[in-house]
């Protein structure tokens, strides 16, 4: 990993993550911090990215590295722990029966993955499936059901909850800047994920793999 | 860029970035206005537009408490001087106070500007030295608009026809 990743990007680009992802747009710009419960989920989704080797933190912060090296490996790990409490914070419905339900669903998709160990990418995609799932549950289902002035959405969705009191799913109407913004937010965190210094055997392997011409790499 | 010099950059910069949003987290501006107002408050430079405050005074005085809080509102546009946000909690007190019931939503108004006076006074101290006014201090502003919204038995008691607006 470059220092320049090291130093800007990956920082930059997780605190930009920790910033927008407590903005709702409603009457007012509100800035909600990340629920004690979305810090818990990020610090399994950070031991999930140590476990499958989608990051090495010894490449961050070790020993032989000089100090100021190591300051920015610290900066990498905490602006990642905020970075992923925040994503949750923006894929978690605010209040009532869906945000008991996302939370439960995703402590319990994260420790599933922790107990099954999976490689780098098929973490990475898991999490581009976890996320994206959270985001059109939440700001395109959820929204059409919280819709104040309905629509066809909303019929169709009235339609298939017939029985449920709609008391317990509805959430806050957000004006559709919101959702541009939660998107771009997600977009960004799951970009970083994938930009984490990954394990050195993972790295060396991906390097020989470069290196050697199609008819010599190791058969997988 | 040397090595370190780029880390040395990184390193800064990742600490004012973060510092920024603990700052925009905590304050929650709602426009550039307060943001930059609130930024030269926290340095000591921010000052109100006089000749606005005083065009509030004198509508505030003239029972005119709408136009008093938009002038209010030219004068002190980042909510970050302490008098002027007492002076608006005040004029929100006056319009919603009655003789028989209180304008609930006006005293809830009054109570979150008060809030804001205390939260940028020195100390959460306001002390208005204004002979017009029979309140002069933040806490027995917002002691008189907590206890109008209150409900109870008292708002029964037909001598609170004669009580007498502060």
């Amino acid at each position: 990993m470059t220092h320049i990743r090291e130093a800007f990007v990956l920082p930059l680009l997780f605190l930009t993550v920790a910033l927008l992802g407590g903005v709702r747009v409603a009457d007012r710009v509100v800035l909600l911090p990340p629920p004690l419960f979305a810090l818990v989920l990020a610090v399994i989704l950070t031991g999930v990215l140590v476990k499958s080797g989608a990051l090495a933190p010894d490449r961050l912060i070790n020993a032989s590295r000089p100090g100021l090296a190591n300051a920015n490996g610290v900066v990498v790990l905490v602006s990642l722990v905020a970075a992923a409490a925040q994503a949750f914070n923006v894929a978690i419905p605010e209040f009532g029966l869906p945000r008991l339900l996302f939370s439960v669903f995703l402590f319990v998709l994260l420790i599933n993955t922790l107990a099954a160990s999976p490689d780098r990418v098929r973490v990475l995609r898991s999490m581009l499936v976890i996320f994206t799932s959270a985001f059109v549950l939440k700001f395109i289902v959820l929204a059409a059901v919280s819709d104040p002035t309905g629509g066809r959405m909303k019929r169709l969705l009235l339609a298939m909850l017939e029985g449920v009191t709609l008391g317990t799913l509805t959430q806050d109407a957000y004006r559709p800047a919101t959702g541009y913004l939660a998107f771009i937010t997600l977009t960004l965190f799951v970009s970083g994920l994938a930009l984490l210094p990954p394990r050195a055997m993972l790295a060396l392997e991906r390097q020989s793999r470069t290196l050697l011409p199609p008819d010599q790499e190791p058969r997988r | 860029m040397r090595d370190s010099t780029a880390r040395a950059i990184g390193l800064a910069l990742a600490a004012l970035y973060a510092a920024s949003i603990v700052w925009l987290y905590v304050r929650e501006p709602q426009s550039v206005a307060e943001m930059t107002g609130a930024l030269s408050a926290s340095v000591g430079a921010y000052r109100i537009d006089a000749r606005a405050f005083d065009d509030g005074l004198r509508f505030f005085r003239g029972e005119q408490f709408d136009a008093a809080r938009l002038a209010f509102a030219r004068a002190d546009p980042a909510r970050q001087d302490a008098r002027t946000q007492f002076y608006v909690a005040y004029s929100f007190y006056r319009q919603g106070w009655g003789r028989v019931y209180n304008d609930v939503d006006l005293f809830a108004q009054g109570v979150a500007a008060i809030d804001r006076a205390v939260a940028v006074a020195p100390g959460g101290r306001i002390v208005v030295d204004d002979p017009d006014l029979k309140m002069h201090s933040a806490d027995e502003l917002k002691a008189e608009l907590q206890t109008g919204l209150q409900r109870g038995a008292s708002d029964l008691n037909p001598m609170k026809l004669f009580r007498q607006r502060k």
